[in-house]
C-alpha cells in the first residue's frame, strides 16, 4: 500500500466501471458515508479516504502551512487519485471537501467527471454583496471557544451543526469524530475553512457540479447554493432537500441517500 | 529594430533565444505593440517543467503548492491583458523589443560576462547569455517583480533560488541533479525524482524514511538534524573554507556522528561525498597524556595519509578532529608552544593534501573562541568554516546524557514513546494499562480472552472497515451497546489490574509516577508545542504535576457523563409530559433546575460567587419564588461559563406570576448591565414601564431590532410571547437559532451579547383569578395611604379595628390575634410564643396551599420550538398572596422585635399588611430594604417614647387611611411612618 493510501486510510470497496470518491467534511471522517456506501458498492468502485487532520489520521502528517489553504487538501485529493491511478471519477464532497474537489478540478479537470457538492459554500463570511451566513465576530467567537475549551465547544457545536437533539445518534456520531481531532489541528482546519474564499475560483471550475443542500443549515444558507449555481464555470444543478443541518447524509439518510444516488447516477441533461 | 533583434539573438544561447522568440510571438498573438519583460516571464512560466516555475516553487514558503504557480500564471496573463494593444492597422507579427526588455537583456549579458572569469578576455559576442541569466535579469525588471508580488511571490527570493541552483550547478558540473538543487533546510536530499508534485511533504518525508529502512531512525529530531547535516555537507562541497567545525553545546556531537556514519556507509546520494575514508584522531589525541606529543602525531598522520591516498581507491580522507578541546585544554606552560606547533603541522597537512583531505570537528563556543585567541591563523590555515549549531531545546541541557552518549537511538526512542503517549492517551481503551510488567502481562492475557469472547463473529469480515461492517449488518444502537459494554469491561479490567498492581507492587507504582512526570515535561520544552494545546485544555495550570490521577481520568473520557446543559431534560419532559402526569412534570422540572447550587457544578469559585450574588439579588426582590430564583441563577451562571459571557442568551420564564418574572428580569438586568431591562410586550397587555414612545408605530419585530441596536449588550424582556402572533414567534425562534434577527425590511442585525428573556404563562393556572387579585392589590396600592405605628396600653379585650379587606381569605390573622390576646398575660413569653406560633401557622398554611396548587398547576405547553434553542426555562409557580402576607407580617414583626423591648406586644394589622404587599408588588423596593430603611428608624422613635411607659404596651402597625400623603414617584411604599402614641 502506498504511503498516501496509508496516510489517508484509503479504502476501496465494491467494483464497477466508474469510480466514486467520497470525501468527508470538517469534523468527520469517512464513516460519515456509512449510510451511502452500501448502496454504491454493487455498481461502482467506491474510494473512501480521510482528509489530513481528521481524527483518524496521524497528526504528525498535518503540515500547518500546507493546510493553511484549501489547495493543500486539494493536492492530497489529486495525490490519492494519482497513486490509485484513477483517471476519472465522480467526486462526492461534503462541506469543505466539495470546495476542495472544486479546487482540485481546476488543477486537474481530467480527473473529475463530475462533482457532487453537499452543503458546500465558497465563502462563509458575509460581505456587502455576499451572504455567507457568518460575521467576522461570529468567527472570532467560534475560534475563541475552540481554543478555550475544545471539548465544551464540540458538545455545543455538534448539535448546532447537525441540527438535532443532543441525544440523537447523528449528533453523538458527529461529536465523536469532531472530538477525535487534535484541538490545535481542528482549530487550524476550521480557520482555513471559515476564512477561505473560493468565489474567484468558481468560474474556473468547468467540471459539471451537482449542488445538494439542506433547507436549513447552520453553516450554509440556502442562497449560497444559488450563488454557486450562478458562479460556477461549468454546468451545475441545485437541489435543496427538506432536511435540517449541515450533515444531512448523517442525520437524515432516508431523504438524502435517494437524492445522492440520483445525482451520482444521472448527469445533468444538456 | 529588426537588425537589433538579430544582434541580440546572437548573444543568447539557443535555449534563451527560443524563449525570446516565443515571447515575441506571444506579444504578436496578443496584438501588443511591444515585447516586454512580462511576455518573457509569461513564456518562461508557461513551460511546465520550466526553470522559473521550479525556482518559484522552491522560493515560496508554502513550497508544496503548485497552484500558487497557477495563480502566478493568471496574474501574468491579467497583466498582459492590461498592456495596450498595437494601434497601427497592419498587425505587427513581430512586435519590437521594448526598452525594458532590452535593458534586461543587456543586464543578462553583463552578468554572464562577470559570471565566467575565463571568458572575460573574449570578444563581446562570444559570450552567450544562458537561460538562467536571462531569467535572473527578467526577474530584476520592476514590472515583473510587481506582478510576482501580486501573486505573493518575491522575485528576489526566486532569484536567490536560481542563483543557489546555479552555484550548485557549477559545483556538480553539467549533470544537474534536481535533488541537489533543493535548498538547504529541506529534506529532499535523497528524494526520488519521480515523486508526485501533489504529495504532502510530510508524507514524502515519511516515505523517504521508509525507504531508508530506519537508517534515519528519527521522525522528528531527525528532520531538524537533517538541516544541520545538510549545511555541513554543503560546506564540505565548497571549494574554499570547506572544513566544518560545528560550534555549539551538545548537538554538534550528534551531528558529527551522524555525518560520519553516513559518509562511512556511503549514504549520500550526491556522490562527491561518497567513497570517503574517515580517520578519527579522537582516540589518539584525547587520551594522550602528554599533549606535547600531538605535533608528532600529526606528522605521523601526514605520513600515513601519504601512503593511504596513493594506494586506496577512496576519493579522499576525512579527518575527524572530534572535540577541539584537545588543542586548547593543555597545561598553560605548554599551550602556547605545543598548540602553535600542532596548528602549524595540521596546516601543512591540509595544504599538502588539498582536495584530498577534509577536516571535521566540533567545539563548544568557548573552545572555539579560545582556539581563535591562541591561534589566530588557524581558521585560515586549516581552511575552517565554523557552523553554529543551535541547540533545539533545553531538553539536551536537562538530560545531558541523551545528547552526549545516547547518540541518536536512545533520544529518538524516547521521543517516539513520548509522542505516542501524547497522542494516544486520550481515547484508546485498549491502551496498555499502567502497571508493572508482570501485572500488565496478566492484564493483556485477560484482555485477549475478553476480546476473543466478544468478537468471535467479526473475524470473517475483516475486509470491510469496522464502521461499515456495523452499518451493513447490524442495528446501530445494538452495536453501540456492545461496544459500550466491551469498553466498560476493558476498563474494569484495567482498573482491576491497576488496583491489584498498586496493592502488590507499591514500589513500582511510585517509580512509575516519576517516569510519568518526566515525559510530561519534555514536550513543553521540545518541539511538541502543538500538543501543549491539548494539555492546556485540561483544567489546572500545571497538569504535568498531577500525573497518575489525570492520566486515569484522561483514560476514561468516553465513560464520563457529558456535561449536559440544563435545558435538555426540560425539553423532553415538557414535550412528552401528558396531562395526567402533570404533577410529576412540574416536580421534574423543578428537580432538574435544582433549587440548590449543585456542588461542583461550577468549575471555579468565581462562578460560584457569581451564582451566589445573583441568587441573593433575585431572592431579595422576589423572595416568594425561591425555586425560580435558584434556577435562573444556575442557568445564567451556566450560560456565562459556557458562552464565556459572550453571545446572546435566551431564557424562558414560564408561569403565571407576572410580577415575579418582571422583578427577576430587572434584577438580572441590574446584575448584568447595571441598568433596567428593556421590556417589549408581545401580548395584549401593556405595562406602564414599557418605553412605548420610542417604538410607537413600529412593528414588534422592529422594536426588538431597534432595542438590540441601541443596546447591544442589554437585557431585553419579550413579555407574553405566548400571546404573540406566529410571525413574531417564528422570527424569534430563528433569531434564537441563528444569532441574528431580521427586521421587517429584511435587514439583519446581530444579537451581540443581548440576554433575551421570553416570558409567557403556558400554565394551567387560572390567570384571570390571579389577575383579579392583582388588580385589587393595585387599587389598594395606588390609593394614597400611609402607615402608622400606634403605641397604646394593652387592653385585654379588644375590638377588631380595621375593616377586613380579605374577608374570606384572611384565615390566619384573626384567630392569631385572639390567641395572642389570650397569652399576652405572660409578657415575657408572649413574643416568642407568638412567633413560634406564627411560624407554625405559616408552615401549615404553606403546606395546604402548595397542596392545592399541585392539584391544578402545571406548566404544560411551553412550545418546543422555543424551548429547544433556549438556554433554559424557568418555571414560576403561581403566587399565593396568603403566603406573601404572612411573610410580610413576619418580617415586620421581626424587624420590630429586634429593637423594641421584648415585653411589648406587636400587632400587625391586616390592612397594613395588604398595603405593604401592594407596595411591594408594584414597586421596586424589596421588603428587607424597606424594613431596614423605613420601619426600623420609625420604630426607634417609638422606642424612645416607649421606654418610660413600662409594661403592658402594644405596638400596632396599621394603615392610616385618614391622613393623605402623596406617594413619592416610583416608590409605592411609604417612606415615613407616623408614630402615634395613643391613650397614654
Amino acid at each position: 500500500m502506498g504511503v498516501v493510501e496509508q496516510a489517508h486510510n484509503v479504502k476501496i470497496l465494491g467494483s464497477g466501471d466508474r469510480t466514486i470518491v467520497l470525501a468527508h467534511g470538517f469534523g468527520t471522517d469517512q464513516s460519515v458515508w456509512k449510510h451511502l456506501v452500501p448502496h454504491l458498492v454493487e455498481d461502482y468502485k467506491v474510494v473512501l479516504y480521510d482528509n489530513m487532520g481528521a481524527g483518524t489520521t496521524n497528526p504528525e502528517y498535518f503540515d500547518f502551512d500546507r493546510y493553511a489553504s484549501l489547495e493543500g487538501f486539494a493536492y492530497d485529493v489529486i495525490g490519492i487519485l494519482e497513486e490509485l491511478q484513477i483517471s476519472s471519477c465522480v467526486y462526492v464532497g461534503h462541506s469543505v471537501s466539495a470546495m476542495i474537489g472544486a479546487v482540485a478540478s481546476i488543477t486537474r479537470p481530467d480527473l473529475f467527471s463530475k462533482i457532487v457538492m453537499i452543503s458546500a459554500s465558497p465563502r462563509y463570511l458575509n460581505t456587502v454583496d455576499y451572504f455567507g451566513g457568518f460575521e467576522e465576530e461570529d468567527l472570532s467567537q467560534l475560534f475563541e471557544a475552540m481554543q478555550s475549551n475544545f471539548k465544551a465547544w464540540c458538545s455545543g457545536f455538534a448539535p448546532l451543526a447537525v441540527g438535532g437533539d443532543m441525544e440523537s445518534v447523528a449528533v453523538q456520531e458527529f461529536s465523536r469524530t469532531l472530538f477525535n481531532m487534535r484541538p490545535d489541528i481542528a482549530l487550524s482546519v476550521a480557520q482555513t475553512i471559515f476564512r477561505s474564499d473560493m468565489r474567484q475560483l468558481l468560474s474556473h471550475v468547468v467540471v459539471p457540479c451537482h449542488i445538494i443542500q439542506s433547507m436549513k443549515d447552520l453553516a450554509v444558507p440556502v442562497v449560497v447554493a444559488e450563488y454557486l449555481h450562478q458562479n460556477l464555470g461549468g454546468e451545475s444543478i441545485v437541489e435543496v432537500m427538506s432536511t435540517d443541518g449541515h450533515l444531512p447524509q448523517l442525520s437524515s439518510p432516508d431523504v438524502v441517500i435517494p437524492v445522492l444516488l440520483r445525482h451520482i447516477r444521472s448527469d445533468i441533461a444538456v | 529594430m529588426r537588425a537589433g533583434l538579430s544582434t541580440i539573438q546572437q548573444t543568447l544561447t539557443s535555449e534563451a533565444a527560443t524563449v525570446l522568440n516565443n515571447s515575441i510571438a506571444e506579444a504578436g498573438r496578443r496584438n501588443h505593440g511591444q515585447t516586454t519583460p512580462l511576455h518573457v516571464a509569461s513564456t518562461l512560466l508557461a513551460s511546465p517543467t520550466g526553470f522559473l516555475r521550479q525556482a518559484c516553487i522552491r522560493s515560496h514558503p508554502n513550497s508544496s503548492h503548485p497552484l500558487q504557480c497557477r495563480a502566478l500564471e493568471l496574474c501574468f496573463s491579467v497583466a498582459l491583458e492590461r498592456l495596450p494593444t498595437a494601434t497601427s492597422s497592419p498587425v505587427v507579427t513581430e512586435p519590437p523589443i521594448s526598452n525594458a526588455l532590452t535593458a534586461a537583456l543587456k543586464r543578462a549579458q553583463a552578468h554572464q560576462r562577470r559570471g565566467c572569469p575565463e571568458q572575460q578576455q573574449q570578444p563581446l559576442l562570444a559570450v552567450k547569455v544562458e537561460l538562467e541569466q536571462l531569467i535572473i535579469s527578467i526577474l530584476d525588471d520592476p514590472s515583473v517583480s510587481r506582478v510576482m508580488r501580486e501573486a505573493s511571490f518575491s522575485s528576489p527570493a526566486v532569484k536567490a533560488a536560481i542563483e543557489q541552483s546555479l552555484s550548485n550547478k557549477v559545483l556538480v558540473g553539467n549533470d544537474i541533479n534536481p535533488t541537489s538543487l533543493g535548498m538547504a533546510g529541506t529534506t529532499q536530499v535523497s528524494l526520488p525524482v519521480n515523486r508526485s508534485l501533489y504529495l504532502n511533504p510530510r508524507l514524502q518525508h515519511q516515505q523517504q524514511q521508509q525507504e531508508q529502512q530506519g537508517k534515519l531512525r528519527s521522525n522528528h529530531s531527525g528532520h531538524q538534524r537533517n538541516d544541520d547535516v545538510n549545511r555541513v555537507i554543503e560546506i564540505m562541497t565548497k571549494p574554499k573554507k570547506k572544513n566544518p567545525i560545528l560550534v555549539g553545546e551538545l548537538e554538534p556531537e550528534t551531528i558529527r556522528r551522524e555525518i560520519l556514519r553516513r559518509i562511512e556507509n556511503n549514504e549520500f546520494v550526491t556522490d562527491e561525498l561518497n567513497n570517503f575514508e574517515v580517520i578519527s584522531i579522537e582516540k589518539d589525541f584525547v587520551s594522550m597524556a602528554d599533549k606535547s606529543l600531538v605535533p608528532i602525531k600529526i606528522k605521523e598522520l601526514s605520513d600515513k595519509l601519504d601512503t593511504r591516498i596513493g594506494s586506496s581507491d577512496k576519493k579522499g580522507v576525512i579527518i575527524d578532529l572530534a572535540d577541539l578541546k584537545w588543542l586548547v585544554e593543555q597545561p598553560p606552560a605548554t599551550i602556547a608552544s605545543v598548540g602553535r606547533e600542532s596548528v602549524a603541522e595540521m596546516a601543512r597537512l591540509v595544504a599538502k593534501f588539498v582536495g584530498k583531505v577534509w577536516l571535521i570537528g566540533t567545539a563548544t563556543c568557548e573552545t572555539y573562541l579560545r582556539c581563535q585567541v591562541y591561534h589566530p591563523t588557524m581558521e585560515s590555515d586549516w581552511d575552517l568554516q565554523a557552523v553554529p549549531i543551535t541547540s533545539r531545546s533545553p531538553l539536551t541541557n536537562m538530560f545531558p546524557r541523551m545528547g552526549a552518549n545516547g547518540g541518536l537511538g536512545s533520544s529518538v526512542q524516547s521521543f517516539n514513546r513520548l509522542n505516542n503517549f501524547a497522542t494516544t492517551m486520550n481515547l484508546d481503551p485498549n491502551r496498555k494499562v499502567s502497571c508493572c510488567p508482570k501485572c500488565s502481562g496478566g492484564y493483556e492475557e485477560e484482555l485477549a480472552k475478553l476480546k476473543e469472547l466478544e468478537n468471535p463473529r467479526d473475524e470473517g469480515k475483516n475486509c470491510l472497515p469496522l464502521w461499515l461492517q456495523n452499518a451493513k449488518t447490524k442495528d446501530q444502537s445494538q452495536i453501540e451497546d456492545q461496544e459500550q459494554v466491551l469498553k466498560q469491561k476493558i476498563q474494569d479490567l484495567q482498573k482491576k489490574w491497576r488496583d491489584e498492581c498498586f496493592r502488590i507492587h507499591p514500589n513500582y507504582n511510585r517509580s512509575l509516577r516519576l517516569d510519568r512526570v518526566v515525559p510530561m515535561v519534555v514536550p513543553l520544552t521540545g518541539e511538541y508545542k502543538p500538543n501543549m494545546l491539548l494539555r492546556q485544555s485540561q483544567p489546572g495550570q500545571q497538569p504535568w504535576l498531577q500525573p497518575v490521577r489525570t492520566l486515569q481520568e484522561a483514560l476514561q473520557p468516553a465513560q464520563l457523563p457529558r456535561l449536559e446543559p440544563p435545558r435538555s431534560p426540560v425539553g423532553t419532559d415538557l414535550v412528552l409530559g401528558p396531562k395526567k402526569t402533570n404533577d410529576l412534570t412540574v416536580k421534574d422540572l423543578l428537580g432538574c433546575i435544582s433549587s440548590e447550587p449543585q456542588k461542583g457544578k461550577f468549575a471555579n469559585t468565581a462562578d460560584a460567587d457569581y451564582f451566589k450574588r445573583l441568587l441573593k439579588g433575585l431572592m431579595k426582590k422576589a423572595w416568594w419564588q425561591p425555586e425560580a430564583a435558584s434556577a435562573i441563577a444556575t442557568t445564567v451562571t451556566q450560560c456565562k461559563v459556557d458562552t464565556g459571557s459572550r453571545g446572546s442568551v435566551w431564557l424562558l420564564f414560564a408561569g403565571p406570576d407576572r410580577v415575579g418574572k418582571k422583578k427577576m428580569a430587572s434584577v438580572l438586568s441590574e446584575h448584568i448591565t447595571g441598568t433596567n431591562p428593556i421590556t417589549i410586550g408581545l401580548g395584549s397587555r401593556r405595562d406602564n414601564d414599557e418605553t412605548s414612545t420610542l417604538f410607537r408605530g413600529k412593528t414588534v419585530l422592529d422594536r426588538i431590532v431597534e432595542a438590540v441596536r441601541r443596546n447591544p449588550s442589554s437585557v431585553i424582556v419579550l413579555s407574553d410571547i405566548d400571546e404573540a402572533d406566529m410571525l413574531v414567534r417564528g422570527s424569534i425562534k430563528r433569531a434564537m437559532e441563528r444569532g441574528h434577527l431580521t427586521d421587517s425590511h429584511g435587514r439583519e442585525i446581530r444579537l451581540g451579547n443581548v440576554m433575551f428573556i421570553l416570558t409567557g404563562n403556558w400554565s394551567t393556572a387560572n390567570v384571570d383569578e390571579h389577575l383579579a387579585d392583582e388588580q385589587r392589590l393595585h387599587s389598594i396600592a395606588t390609593r394614597d395611604w400611609k402607615l402608622k405605628l400606634t403605641i397604646s396600653k394593652k387592653r385585654l379585650k379588644r375590638l377588631k379595628r380595621s375593616a377586613n379587606w380579605l374577608s374570606g381569605n384572611d384565615q390566619s390573622t384573626r384567630p392569631r390575634k385572639e390567641s395572642g390576646m389570650d397569652l399576652c398575660l405572660d409578657l415575657n413569653l408572649a413574643i416568642d410564643y407568638e412567633e413560634d406560633r406564627t411560624d407554625g401557622s405559616i408552615n401549615s398554611s404553606n403546606v395546604t396551599i402548595e397542596h392545592e396548587e399541585d392539584q391544578h398547576f402545571a406548566v404544560t405547553s411551553v412550545p418546543h420550538e422555543l424551548l429547544g434553542p433556549s438556554h433554559g426555562a424557568v418555571v414560576f409557580k403561581p403566587v399565593s398572596f396568603g403566603n406573601l402576607r404572612q411573610e410580610i407580617e413576619k418580617t415586620v414583626r421581626n424587624a420590630l422585635a429586634t429593637i423594641i423591648d421584648e415585653n411589648i406586644t406587636i400587632e400587625v394589622e391586616a390592612g397594613a399588611v395588604e398595603n405593604i404587599l401592594g407596595g411591594l408588588w408594584f414597586g421596586w423596593t424589596s421588603l428587607e430594604e424597606w424594613a431596614e430603611h423605613v420601619l426600623v428608624p420609625s420604630l426607634n422613635q417609638v422606642n424612645a417614647g416607649l421606654l418610660s411607659q413600662g409594661e403592658d404596651m402594644v405596638v400596632r402597625v396599621e394603615s392610616d387611611r385618614d391622613s393623605v400623603q402623596v406617594a413619592s414617584c416610583g416608590d409605592w411604599l411609604p417612606s415615613k411612618i407616623a408614630v402615634v402614641v395613643d391613650g397614654v
